[in-house]
């Protein structure tokens, strides 16, 4: 999954960062809201958002973008234990809501669990004809047998499931999948579909011409 | 020691209007008492002068013709005429014979009420006598009263003048004391207000009801002021504190569980050791900020204890919970109660521990492990007890009983066969409509 991860804290940032990227994440670490502003469209699976922030608050952040109708699922970071603080996070947009400190073992589970949600899929496991995706194991099955995929692969396919039936642009593919830091060739999305849909079958990711990709519906 | 009972404000005012009012009664009914005897005095001396002077006018002197009727039968007549209550006598005095009663009424006694001739009045034994010298000379007529019957006139008048003063005193007090409670009642009021009074910014108690109460209203209302600075103080010194103490730690932490993944077999064992010296560290700073905050507001709320005790980051006890009865307690203040409670339990050795609820609002925990010796028990229960906590109970124990004092309880640790138990008695509150876990 590509995350925003928006923290002022240098060694919890970055803390977070290489675990996240070690669980096969692409994470973009902003340090302030000045930061996270140059991230304006970009795609994102998750935000992971500090309450308190060196230049404003997180939770407004959110709500602005919420207002904007961006329903990417966010998960609120914040030192803040407090009922009415829970309360108040939760009803500003964060679809959970993690009090510091926490292990980041935690924080994957909950991410995870936010994402599945959002996708429609409580238990972790999506069916599309005979493939079945675990979006909790990062493991495809095609009639019941283990597909093994590469990590970009299982990164295109997570970004499509994610996204429920959705269209996703080959651009916005390409940065969910990389982040801004990769480098791609420029055919590189259509390989790893057609690689995906070899091991997979043909039906599972359907082309719409001249707009993206989307997974078929379910 | 016992605390000196309070006295009240009613009771005083009640006790020194029931004095002052005896007072008053006695005083007044002694002065009505002695102006009525006076008064009546004179008026019976000036009934005594009347009849005597209406019946010397129509008695007979010693010059004229003897009556058709006895002279004592003439004058017993005469003397009805202005009352009946006197008596009289006509005294003669001469040269050798000495005073005799030469006429006289028939309750008259028989000897003269005067030896000596005496004009005017004057006191004989049991007598009032008023003489008047009758013409011709050598003769007074003394009309006189029982001095008896003088004074029964005097006490009627007197008791019924004191009766009348102290019924109206009594009324008074009564209907003084009614007016005392009704004009204690804004206090009441006052302290109505009170109860339901938080000090926010802002907050006042509003219009005095009485003149008298508008300076307490102004203190209080300064105290309000004050107590809700210091208390908007303290949450944001517990939010800065919070933040500034649980990032750190949340950053170690993952940095820690990066490094666990990054480093050889060999260095492991270390790193998990200091993870789990960072997780010690975050329960402590968790508790000592819950510690901190316990002191300033309590959110109580319906518990759904199983769901609360499933969210603890346990491991390595098994944990039985049997929620009988109903909890109402702060959900957060509660988990970093049981949180401690639990990794004693842990640490001092137990593998189970049975979480219940033996009563409304009280939690009960009962473990498996070695327990305390009674005499150590005691120990920890007296320091609990007089919060003298420093060399006596760790940090644990100290949050546990001040989360139970902040809801108005208690912490007990109950004496048990096998293991350790301890009890939070919490204060009951009232029912509230849904339970969170």
């Amino acid at each position: 999954m590509r995350l925003l991860l928006i923290e002022d804290d240098d060694i919890l940032g970055d803390g977070l960062r290489d675990y996240l990227s070690e669980e096969g994440h692409r994470v973009d670490w902003c340090r302030s809201l000045y930061e996270a502003a140059a991230c304006h469209g970009e795609p994102y699976d998750a935000l992971l958002v500090d309450w308190r922030l060196p230049d404003g608050s997180g939770l407004a952040w959110l709500r602005g973008r919420r207002a904007a109708r961006d329903n990417t699922p966010a998960l609120m970071l914040t030192a803040r234990d407090q009922l009415a603080d829970r309360i108040a996070g939760l009803d500003g947009g964060a679809d959970d809501y993690l009090v510091k400190p926490f292990p980041p073992e935690e924080l994957v589970a909950r991410l995870r669990a936010v994402c599945r949600r959002s996708a429609g899929a409580a238990a972790g496991r999506l069916s599309f004809g005979s493939v079945e995706v675990d979006l909790t194991g990062r493991s495809a099955w095609l009639a019941n047998q283990r597909i093994e995929l590469t990590a970009r692969e299982w990164s295109v396919l997570e970004a499509l499931v994610l996204r429920d039936g959705r269209i996703v642009s080959k651009s916005d593919l390409e940065r969910l999948v990389l982040g801004f830091d990769g480098e791609f060739a420029s055919n590189a999305i259509e390989v790893h579909v057609s690689a995906l849909r070899r091991k997979l079958g043909f039906d599972l990711i359907d082309t719409v011409r001249g707009l993206g990709y989307r997974i078929a519906r379910r | 020691m016992k605390p000196r009972p309070l006295s009240s404000i009613r009771q005083r005012l009640t006790r020194a209007l029931l004095g002052w009012s005896v007072l008053w009664s006695v005083s007044v009914s002694v002065a009505v008492w002695l102006a009525v005897q006076h008064e009546v005095d004179e008026l019976l001396d000036d009934t005594l002068r009347a009849a005597a002077e209406i019946l010397s006018s129509s008695l007979p002197t010693m010059d004229d013709p003897p009556p058709a009727t006895t002279g004592r039968d003439a004058a017993t007549q005469a003397a009805r005429r202005p009352s009946s209550r006197f008596t009289w006598q006509v005294v003669a005095y001469g040269p050798g014979a000495g005073a005799q009663v030469v006429l006289g009424s028939s309750r008259s006694p028989t000897r003269p009420l005067h030896l000596t001739p005496s004009a005017g009045f004057a006191n004989a034994p049991g007598w009032r006598v008023f003489g008047v010298p009758l013409a011709g000379g050598g003769r007074l007529l003394y009309v006189a009263q029982s001095q008896l019957e003088r004074r029964e006139a005097q006490r009627e008048v007197a008791f019924s003048a004191a009766l009348a003063t102290l019924a109206i005193a009594l009324l008074a007090h009564l209907w003084l004391g009614a007016r005392v409670r009704y004009e204690l009642l804004p206090l009441d009021r006052l302290a109505q207000r009170l109860s339901a009074h938080d000090p926010m910014p802002g907050a006042t108690l509003g219009v005095a009801e009485r003149q008298e109460l508008q300076p307490v209203h102004q203190a209080i209302d300064a105290l309000t002021e004050r107590l809700a600075r210091r208390l908007a103080h303290e949450r944001a010194f517990t939010a800065h504190a919070a933040h500034s103490l649980r990032t750190p730690l949340a950053g170690i932490d993952a940095q820690l569980a990066v490094a666990l993944r990054e480093c050889p077999p060999a260095l492991q064992p270390r790193l998990q050791r200091a993870r789990a010296a960072a997780g010690r560290l975050q329960r402590v700073v968790g508790a000592l900020l819950v510690l901190f905050r316990s002191a300033v507001d309590v959110q109580r709320q319906p518990l759904d204890l199983a769901a609360l005790v499933a969210r603890l980051p346990i491991d390595g006890l098994s944990i039985d919970v049997q929620a009988a009865h109903r909890l109402a307690a702060d959900a957060d203040l509660l988990e970093a109660a049981l949180l401690n409670l639990l990794d004693n339990a842990l640490r001092y050795g137990a593998r189970h521990v049975t979480v219940s609820t033996p009563v409304d609002d009280t939690l009960r925990l009962h473990d498996d492990g070695p327990g305390v010796s009674p005499e150590h028990r005691d120990e920890l229960q007296a320091a609990i007890t007089a919060q003298a906590y420093e060399g006596h109970t760790g940090l644990g124990l100290m949050l546990v009983d001040l989360i139970a004092r902040a809801h108005g309880g208690a912490f007990v640790l109950p004496e048990v066969e096998h293991g350790f138990a301890a009890e939070l008695r919490l204060a009951g509150s009232g029912r509230a409509p849904t339970p969170r876990g």
